[in-house]
């Protein structure tokens, strides 16, 4: 009896997480659910994180829009992040697919996320290669240094005076 | 009066000596003002000796996007931003106003995964030197190391430092598919002339040798 009734309770809150799952983000937390890669082949291992469920906030992922089954996203050290992964089926087909982590507790926040399948690795790994060099620099560390040039100016400064007194002096006959 | 005048020997000797000082030193500081702080580039020494293998690989790690990188040999320890492409297809840059911070080619190969992961910093900024001033006085065998998101630590061997004009850029080399995890760190270098800035850039070559 206390069996049947956890089960069905275990049910019943499965099939409650389901349709939260598959609502959409209604207001509250909009932060998004980052995909990484957002592009990937089938077959591949995709990384998700969101910082929606706040600081050791554990999150229950959903991937079976593209086939990769749920997934749980564990709270993470970095900037609260929750992180979490899944397996893209190698039978997936291209197209755009929705990815959905719910926060488990704390902040009832559903996150979505897309990831995008493509067919060759080409496509996936290297949509766009970058090209050429990078400007990195403007010269910034080349120019002169401005204490030193102050500091050079000054000594001249005085390198002049002194000169000019001597050459006074001389001039005048009475000294050197 | 004789006295005076040994006074006056002694205090023009004094005047002198101070002249000939000041004159020295003021045209040794300006000199050094001027010429001071190129940042330091790769000698031939640092090229790939054989660009297809080198030392062992570590296998790929699962995909996370990297947070930090550290290059502990020339005191390099900063956070990563993601960086997309100009509209001229070349790789973009971080923010240039801040000092110590750099990029990584977000639609790119992940620091860890096999493939080729692109980092990019400034080696200057209107302000002086920034984070990859140093980049090009990096060995072979250095560590690059970097933080990943899902706590892990992707660990790099330098294979190779270069310098390349930035005309004639080697594409294929610096961004090109790799069958093993590999890192490539790209800052500016070369010549600097006043017009048209830095000639090109230093790139660091790096593969994947340990995860922890």
């Amino acid at each position: 009896m206390r069996r049947t009734s956890r089960l069905l309770t275990g049910t019943a809150l499965a099939v409650v997480a389901g349709t939260t799952v598959a609502t959409p983000a209604f207001g509250g937390d909009t932060r998004s659910l980052e995909v990484f890669p957002s592009t990937a082949v089938p077959g591949a291992e995709v990384t998700v994180n969101t910082a929606a469920c706040g600081a050791d906030g554990s999150a229950a992922g959903d991937a079976t829009a593209v086939g990769g089954g749920t997934f749980m996203l564990a709270p993470s050290a970095h900037e609260q992040d929750a992180i979490g992964r899944f397996r893209v089926p190698p039978s997936a087909q291209p197209g755009t697919y929705e990815i959905v982590a719910k926060c488990s507790a704390g902040r009832h926040a559903t996150v979505t996320g897309d990831l995008v399948v493509a067919l060759t690795a080409a496509a996936a790994k290297d949509p766009t290669r970058p090209r050429g060099s990078v400007k990195t620099g403007v010269g910034g560390a080349l120019g002169p240094d401005p204490v030193k040039t102050a500091a050079g100016v000054t000594a001249l400064a005085i390198a002049a005076a002194g000169g000019t007194w001597l050459l006074h002096r001389r001039a005048r006959g009475d000294g050197i | 009066m004789r006295n005076v005048g040994r006074s006056g020997t002694v205090g023009d000797a004094a005047i002198a000596s101070v002249t000939v000082v000041a004159l020295c030193s003021g045209a040794w500081l300006l000199r050094s003002a001027a010429e001071s702080e190129a940042p330091p580039q790769p000698s031939a020494a640092q090229a790939a000796a054989d660009p297809d293998h080198e030392g062992s690989a570590a296998s790929a790690l699962a995909p996370s996007p990297p947070d930090r990188i550290r290059i502990p040999s020339i005191h390099v320890n900063a956070p990563l931003i993601g960086l997309g492409l100009t509209g001229s297809g070349s790789l973009d840059v971080p923010p240039a106003q801040k000092k110590n911070l750099a990029g990584w080619y977000e639609a790119g190969t992940m620091p860890g995964e096999t493939g080729t992961a692109i980092v990019a910093g400034h080696v200057d900024n209107a302000q002086g030197p920034a984070v990859f001033y140093d980049l090009g006085a990096l060995r072979k065998d250095s560590t690059i190391e970097v933080d990943r998101r899902d706590g892990s630590t992707a660990v790099f061997t330098v294979d190779a430092v270069e310098v390349y004009a930035a005309r004639n850029f080697p594409d294929d080399k610096v961004y090109g598919a790799a069958k093993r995890p590999e890192l490539r760190v790209i800052t500016c270098g070369g010549g600097y002339s006043r017009t048209t800035g830095y000639q090109g850039n230093v790139v660091v070559f790096a593969h994947l040798t340990a995860g922890r």
